[in-house]
């Protein structure tokens, strides 16, 4: 980014640092982030307020759902508050995207969790740091009908270890828990498998 | 624009770990023998079609190719020789394995001869996935990697003298990696008090190959001073947290919490059966 630097040699110019921002996001190469900002650059003044709003609403009005975890607009979500699911299974993910995969399959009618991450110690990501105390303080005292968990984290290492140890802490509750079946690829991410593979590791869930 | 066909090295590794890096790509942290420690690119690896992703998977030991790239190099074929299933089917095991790892990360530098401490990761996953004690194969890969980096600790003569120190009179100092006796107290007010029996384990693995060394019997209450210790100075040579010992010990905790919970059980459903016989 080179390019961009202030020729008086003052630090970073506002189109570097627009750049860097959009070069930060998920996904976007230096290539597509200098597009971007010279669309930006160009565009009608209340194009780029848009943007700017709808970035400062989201980080505003988004919250944590108090019970699930997910990310929402309101509190609880539409999921928990929602009459016709079933109370009884909690469905645990990593991420709010995961929710938006098994959702897309049609087939769970449960509740979910998010934890927000998986265990990963070499990354400095362990128990603590995710919503798992919340996971148990929930189905002690608010979900008590519960009865199965299943623990779709990736099928990869961490989402290994995460499930065996959250295995661990939810069986002396009294809880099943369960895992989403083989048939998806090793090391691979929930958020790129298709619907057809995700439901049915979803049906022929094993015993942790 | 030269008609040299692209270099490229093929090697054997162990990967310590993965990163994500951008949408479905992966930065890959392997420790060779030749070239010590290397981050390495392996694209597309997220998407579900990848046949990468099982073979690159943290705590494989892998024969990879790798395509010389302009910052890093690029992975062009992987093909996992051994993945240790028995090892990751178990937390405790599995999560001793991810501490033996990233204390491999920690102790290596990048691009220098690291032979040795490939043996010392390989031997140990090797003897962990197995089955041997997961308290003695941790044990001895962390006295040797100390050695092995020339934090060799002092368990036996007293830092400050040199004179032989006791069991039952020795403190120790963690960041200063040995035992001090009674006579040189004084001169280091952080030491620590020490349990004797870990400190005649540790005086014996220090001197016993590793199939001697497993013959040491260790209860659990032992192992977990053991731990302990040897947690507080790897912490204190790599010079910060370690989550992965931390991990260790969340893990052994949540299993003796369902051990217990579940003898629970067991007695009330033997008294059950006792009150059902009179
Ligand atoms: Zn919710
Ligand atoms: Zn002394």
């Amino acid at each position: 980014m080179n390019d961009f630097r202030d020729p008086s040699g003052g630090g970073a110019s506002p189109i570097a640092r627009l750049v860097d921002a959009f070069h930060r996001l998920p996904g976007i190469g230096p290539k597509i982030a200098q597009r971007l900002a010279y669309h930006v650059l160009r565009a009608p003044e209340e194009e780029a307020r848009d943007l700017a709003e709808a970035l400062m609403e989201v980080k505003r009005s988004v919250v944590l759902c108090a019970r699930c975890q997910n990310v929402t607009a309101e509190n609880p979500c539409r999921i928990c508050s929602d009459k016709g699911r079933e109370r009884t299974i909690i469905c645990v993910v990593e991420e709010p995207l995961d929710v938006v995969a098994i959702e897309r399959t049609g087939g769970f009618h449960g509740l979910y969790h998010v934890l927000h991450g998986v265990i990963s110690p070499a990354d400095g990501v362990g128990p603590e740091d995710l919503k798992i105390a919340e996971l148990l303080a929930r189905i002690r005292d608010v979900d008590r009908d519960v009865t199965e968990v299943i623990v779709a984290t990736n099928p990869n290492l961490e989402g290994e270890a995460t499930s065996m140890y959250l295995g661990r802490l939810l069986r002396p509750l009294g809880i099943r828990v369960t895992r989403l079946a083989r048939g998806l690829p090793a090391g691979a991410d929930l958020e790129y498998a298709d619907d057809v593979t995700l439901g049915r590791a979803l049906e022929f869930r094993q015993e942790v | 624009m030269s008609g040299r066909a692209p270099r490229v090295t093929k090697t054997e590794a162990i990967v310590i770990r993965q990163r994500r890096l951008g949408d479905a790509d992966r930065i890959v942290t392997l420790l060779t023998p030749l070239r010590g420690k290397v981050d390495v690119v392996a694209k597309g690896v997220l998407r579900s079609k990848s046949r990468l992703a099982g073979h690159l998977e943290p705590l494989t030991h892998v024969e990879i190719v790798l395509a010389h790239g302009r910052s890093l190099d690029v992975v062009t074929q992987a093909q996992a020789v051994e993945s240790f299933p028995a090892l990751r089917g178990d937390l405790d095991r599995l999560s001793a394995a991810l501490y033996l790892a990233e204390l491999a990360d920690r102790f290596t530098v990048e691009h220098a001869d690291a032979t040795g401490l490939f043996a010392l990761l390989h031997a140990a996953l090797v003897r962990l996935d197995r089955g041997d004690g997961q308290q003695v194969v941790t044990r001895m890969y962390e006295l040797a990697l100390l050695e092995a980096t020339g934090f060799r600790p002092e368990w036996t003569r007293c830092l400050g003298c040199g004179v032989e120190v006791p069991a039952d009179e020795a403190r120790w100092s963690p960041l200063e990696g040995g035992v001090i006796g009674v006579e040189c107290g004084a001169r280091y007010p952080g030491a620590l008090p020490i349990d004797a029996t870990a400190l005649r384990v540790l005086r014996a693995y220090q001197s016993l190959p590793y199939e001697e060394a497993g013959r040491v019997r260790l209860t659990d209450d032992l192992a977990a001073r053991l731990e302990q210790i040897m947690h507080s100075l790897m912490r204190a040579v790599a010079e910060r947290e370690l989550k992965s010992a931390a991990f260790v010990s969340a893990a052994r905790h949540a299993r003796v919490a369902e051990e217990t919970a579940t003898a629970g059980l067991d007695e009330i459903r033997d008294d059950e059966c006792a009150e059902a016989e009179d």
